[in-house]
This record gives C-alpha cells, sequence and structure tokens, in this order.
C-alpha cells in the first residue's frame, strides 16, 4: 500500500469506519500473524494478534507515518508478542524438519557437485498458469504449513509480503546470517514441492 | 570455477543480493555456462512470484476483530 492510501486508511480508521477496520484486518493480518507465530510459536499466536489490534486502535492516533503503515503494525506486533510471553522467548531454531516432497540436498549432486538428477522443464512457466492448478495451491499451502516455525515465518514474510531481509531480522531479532539460511532451505523445500507436482501431477 | 552444488547453495543469496561482488560474479560466470543452473534460478524465480501471489483466505476471525477493535476505539 501506498503513503497516500495508508494516510487515507488512517483517516477512516480514526473516523472510525467499519469497512476501514475490515480493510485494515483482511490486508494485514497474516503478515501480523507470521510475525507473531515466529515469536511465539502456533499456541499464542492468535492471542498475541488479538493484543496488537487493541494496541494499534489504542495508538492510531499517534500514527505518524514516519515508517509504513505495514511496518508500524508488524512493529507493534513484534512487541505484542515479545512482551506477553518474553519468559517463554525460544532460541532462535536453526534445526529443521523434513519436508513433504524433500528438498534440494547433496543427493541431487555427484561427488564432484555436478547435477545428478538435473532440474527438468516445468508445464507452466508463469505464476498465474501454475496457480491455476488448485491442486497445487493446497499442495504448496500444505508444505508452508511443514515448515518449521522460524522457516515458514521468514519465508512467509519475504516472499508472500514482499518485506527485506533487513526488516524481518529487525522484527524478529535474528541475525542476517539465520534469515538468510532460514529462508534458503524454506524455498529449496518450496522448489522440491513444485518439482514433484511438476512430474506426477500430484502432492 | 563454482560448481552446481555451490550455485545452489548460494541461489538464495543471489536472488536476495546478498552476495559479495566477487561471489555475485562467481556465480553469474557458472550460471553463463551452465544450462541446468540457468533453469534452476528461472525455477527459483518463478517460485518466488508464484507464492508471492498465492491468494490468501480471509482470517477467520475477521468480523469478531473488528468488532472488538471498534469497541475498544469507542471506550
Amino acid at each position: 500500500m501506498s503513503v497516500a492510501d495508508d494516510s487515507q486508511l488512517l483517516k477512516r480508521l480514526l473516523a472510525g469506519e467499519q469497512s476501514a477496520f475490515r480493510e485494515l484486518v483482511t490486508t494485514y493480518q497474516s503478515a501480523m500473524r507470521a510475525v507473531a507465530y515466529a515469536i511465539v510459536g502456533s499456541r499464542h499466536a492468535d492471542e498475541a494478534v488479538q493484543d496488537a489490534w487493541l494496541s494499534v486502535v489504542r495508538n492510531l492516533a499517534g500514527f505518524e507515518g514516519r515508517s509504513s503503515l505495514k511496518t508500524w503494525l508488524l512493529t507493534i506486533t513484534a512487541n505484542s508478542a515479545k512482551n506477553r510471553y518474553k519468559q517463554n522467548r525460544r532460541e532462535v531454531l536453526l534445526d529443521d524438519l523434513p519436508s513433504p516432497h524433500g528438498t534440494i540436498d547433496d543427493d541431487r549432486f555427484s561427488g564432484d557437485g555436478h547435477w545428478l538428477l538435473a532440474p527438468f522443464a516445468w508445464h507452466q512457466d508463469t505464476p498465474e498458469a501454475l496457480l491455476t492448478e488448485d491442486e497445487l495451491r493446497e499442495c504448496l499451502e500444505h508444505t508452508m504449513l511443514s515448515l518449521p516455525q522460524l522457516q515458514s515465518s521468514v519465508l512467509l514474510l519475504r516472499e508472500r509480503q514482499g518485506l527485506e531481509l533487513e526488516e524481518i531480522c529487525n522484527l524478529l531479532e535474528i541475525s542476517l546470517s539465520n534469515a538468510r539460511v532460514l529462508v534458503h532451505r524454506a524455498r529449496l523445500k518450496v522448489f522440491a514441492t513444485v518439482e514433484h507436482f511438476e512430474e506426477t501431477g500430484e502432492c | 570455477m563454482l560448481t552446481c552444488k555451490q550455485q545452489v547453495a548460494r541461489s538464495s543469496d543471489y536472488l536476495d543480493g546478498q552476495l559479495s561482488i566477487r561471489e555475485r560474479l562467481l556465480v553469474r560466470h557458472h550460471l553463463m555456462f551452465c544450462p541446468n543452473c540457468r533453469r534452476f534460478i528461472k525455477h527459483m524465480r518463478l517460485m518466488s512470484v508464484t507464492l508471492k501471489k498465492l491468494p490468501e483466505p480471509l482470517p477467520a476471525d475477521l468480523e469478531q476483530t473488528v468488532e472488538r477493535m471498534m469497541r475498544e476505539q469507542s471506550r
């Protein structure tokens, strides 16, 4: 959303327009949930998002537009999550979990680092064409849900929400090198899922 | 010259602009000569855009959340 859109929306929110609140929640809740999920896990993510929304309402008049509305909302979410569950804050988990369709790992390469099984051409080569397949959409969602907590949040914030890595690091208080590892692992798993789907036509 | 495996290991950093100039050149050089890795990178890009365009369902608790927010505002 542009700065002009932000300030339009803000005016309507301050005027108490119900449609403006609906628009705000629809547009931003999933990014907020990804932030909360990364910090407090699935058990408390929804509560942390609800905390954040109330805090947003209380502080609406104080929003000065120094950052984008999205950045402001995500910062409030991160703070709500951290404050409420500080004692439960886990270490950054780089532990990995197996994914439904594996990943691009050592097995794909020969001892000298060449492809053993090279990537093959996909039937669809535009996002629109890929997304016309309902089953692939479900399959992608399924793979993303199977990712470890931080991988899943970092991927969602980077790809779906288009945040810069540096912004993700600030929100989640993780190092840039950790964020790079997390996003790379997640992408390779999603890659393996699409590849599997293109090869077999099923999830 | 990088191997394919080394290229794949650097692929996200390459796409996210996180490589040093030297590393970036190494990846570019590899891609120039390796059609398999060119396809891999092309698919990684395609996948990123696809994820960005993946439709998101409406929040399940949309109406309750909106109601709670409006109640809070009118306090």
